[in-house]
């Protein structure tokens, strides 16, 4: 019986005639890396409408790489492509959700070299990338040595386990993405105009404070409901959104200072946030000051 | 992979009209695009005289290189045609080939040497020179976020909207041409009669023939129209029909005026916010919120909105994407 050692969403993508492009198929499928009956590492996609395998490649160790396709606009475009002939299978990501893209393509590619390792899967709010030194700045996540080259990680006794049980349940769910993620903290649930109207409602001065943040070259002077409509506009919930993937990328280090924050603010949302609620309580002038009423 | 598709400097802007005219504006071209949400004779009219219509729809895979229907190639068309070099500039890529072939446009200086400058070329040399253009590529990063919080560089997933085509459809030399950035010439797709509605009557068959080839619902496209500012002309009217007492005449073109105001001052307002940097009005934000003592609370809340979306999607289908 075939042992799945990962598996994620991804359609196939053809080459346009002997065209530079590549134009994606919008068929939904996976792939899947499994560990055949025959002990051979098996590169499978398989149709998720009816099923079927319609690619099954064998893949010796060192054989084939995935690589991203820099020149794709898109940004989420993969090529399969071996060492020892011309062969090319293009793919694209089909998970909406695309924070979790390097996870999988990093695996894919520590199985294609050696199908014996176990995939690596980052804990909640951890990040190899991240610029951290010193004890781990999320909730939940094991230290990282401070030392480490970025990409590279030996996984705790708690993180074996825990990839352990991941790797159970791809088993046996047959290919389904791996351990549901645990609550995370999104910015754009954070910065809702719900969340915002009563802040506006109930402190003009803060109000006031906001306005010279403000695009400069509005129509005509800013007042509540400008606010309110700006904070509903597409423009600033795509703002919101992109602070909140680039915060994930853990990369944000030298933005945040500009804020006044510490770097370690921007390894992620929720040391973002946390760096934030200090800063208002220094700039409050107590450290005694409770935060909920 | 075509090495086109880097996005040398330019940035990803929205299809908006609003963003459309704006660059209008900046290339001193006074013309207007609108949201065209119908084709029919009456939608049609108010915006004659037409110069232009913009498709746009969402790429589907398998997209043939053959022209659609009744339509064929004309590799020797001599008026202007560019092939889209890079995918980010492709809004403003159907801008141009879209003006480039009306005639007796009023433009600026800037334009109309580029315009010179591209006269006779191929369409691939033609689209290089316009995506080398810094001037116009600045004219066109103008409408999106400031590169600040670019996020070209940090290698993130873009979101689905960016797949946008745009086709464009002019009347040329008596016939209807559909001008394809991605396409190796122009398609001229037959003759229309000057009477009537004139070439808008043609590019309507040719358009609503080319949305009948998608099976229903498929298909995600608008439809944009490059038509005369209508303002001047209205304003004008007004005085006339002022002047000669025409109260009621005059009363229906105040409120055509008033709408149309309005409507340019929502995309002065979404232009502004377009061209924004909102790293420092998120801070003040989140700080605002730290302050007043909401945010922990919000932060909750968040947490809980995360885990009710996971609930949600394990219990619907767990493999659609979104």
């Amino acid at each position: 019986m075939a042992e799945t050692r990962l598996a994620f969403k991804a359609g196939r993508a053809f080459r346009r005639g002997s065209t530079n492009f590549v134009d994606p198929d919008p068929t939904k499928g996976a792939i899947l890396l499994q560990n055949g009956e025959d002990g051979l590492l098996h590169f499978i996609w398989k149709n998720r409408s009816n099923n079927d395998v319609e690619e099954d490649l064998i893949l010796f160790p060192g054989d084939a790489t995935f690589a991203k396709v820099e020149q794709s606009a898109w940004g989420r475009t993969y090529v399969l492509k071996f060492s020892s002939s011309d062969q090319r299978h293009f793919f694209w990501m089909q998970d909406a959700n695309g924070s979790r893209d390097e996870e999988f393509v990093g695996n894919v590619n520590r199985l294609l070299a050696d199908p014996s390792i176990v995939p690596i899967w980052y804990s909640e709010g951890y990040n190899p990338n991240s610029q951290a030194a010193g004890p781990s700045t999320s909730t939940s996540a094991p230290a990282a040595s401070s030392s480490q080259a970025p990409g590279s990680y030996q996984a705790t006794p708690e993180e074996l386990a825990r990839i352990r049980q991941i790797v159970t349940s791809l088993g046996a769910r047959g290919g389904a993405p791996a351990a549901e993620p645990e609550p995370e903290i999104l910015l754009t649930d954070v910065l809702t105009p719900a969340n915002l109207r009563p802040l506006f409602r109930s402190n003009p001065e803060l109000v006031q404070s906001l306005f010279p943040h403000l695009p400069p070259d509005l129509p005509s002077p800013p007042n509540v409901e400008t606010l309110e409509r700006i904070v509903q506009s597409p423009q600033f919930r795509a703002a919101v959104r992109n602070l909140d993937m680039a915060l994930r990328t853990g990369l944000l280090g030298g933005l945040v200072r500009t804020l006044g924050l510490p770097e370690e603010a921007g390894t992620g949302v929720e040391p973002f946030l946390r760096a934030l609620q200090d800063q208002a309580r220094r700039e409050e002038g107590g450290g005694d000051r409770m935060e909920t009423d | 992979m075509s090495g086109d598709d880097d996005s040398s400097g330019w940035q990803l802007t929205e299809s908006d009209p609003g963003v459309f005219t704006e660059l209008l504006k900046t290339l001193g071209v006074p013309l207007v695009v609108d949201d065209l949400y119908s084709l029919d004779s009456a939608s049609l009219a108010e915006l004659q005289p037409l110069h232009a219509l913009i498709f746009l729809f969402k790429w589907v895979a398998g997209q043939s290189s053959e022209p659609s229907s009744g339509g064929q190639y004309d590799p020797e068309f001599p008026g202007f045609f560019a092939h889209q070099v890079v995918n980010n500039a492709c809004a403003t890529l159907a801008v141009m080939n879209s003006i480039a072939n009306i005639p007796g446009l009023q433009m600026g200086a800037q334009l109309s040497e580029l315009f010179s400058f591209t006269q006779g070329m191929d369409p691939q040399t033609c689209g290089m020179a316009l995506t080398s253009s810094d001037w116009l590529r600045e004219a066109h990063n103008a409408l999106s976020p400031p590169s600040a919080i670019s996020l070209d560089g940090l290698d993130l997933p873009r979101t689905s909207e960016d797949a946008y085509h745009f086709v464009v459809y002019i009347p040329y030399a008596g016939s209807v041409y559909e001008l394809d950035g991605l396409k190796e010439a122009p398609v001229r797709h037959g003759e229309y009669s000057e009477g009537g509605e004139g070439w808008v009557a043609k590019a309507r068959e040719v358009i609503e023939a080319r949305i009948a080839t998608y099976p229903p619902g498929a298909l995600e496209f608008s439809l944009l129209a490059v038509h005369d500012d209508p303002i001047p002309r209205l304003q004008e009217q007004l005085s006339q029909l002022q002047a000669a007492g025409h109260q009621s005449e005059a009363s229906e073109l105040v409120v055509r005026l008033a709408t149309e105001n309005s409507k340019r001052e929502r995309w002065a307002f979404e232009n502004s916010l377009r061209r924004h940097n909102y790293l420092g009005f998120i801070h003040a934000l989140l700080l605002g919120m730290a302050k007043a003592g909401t945010l922990d609370a919000v932060k909750d809340g968040a947490k809980k909105a995360f885990q009710e979306r996971i609930e949600k999607r394990k219990k619907g289908e767990a493999m659609d994407e979104d």
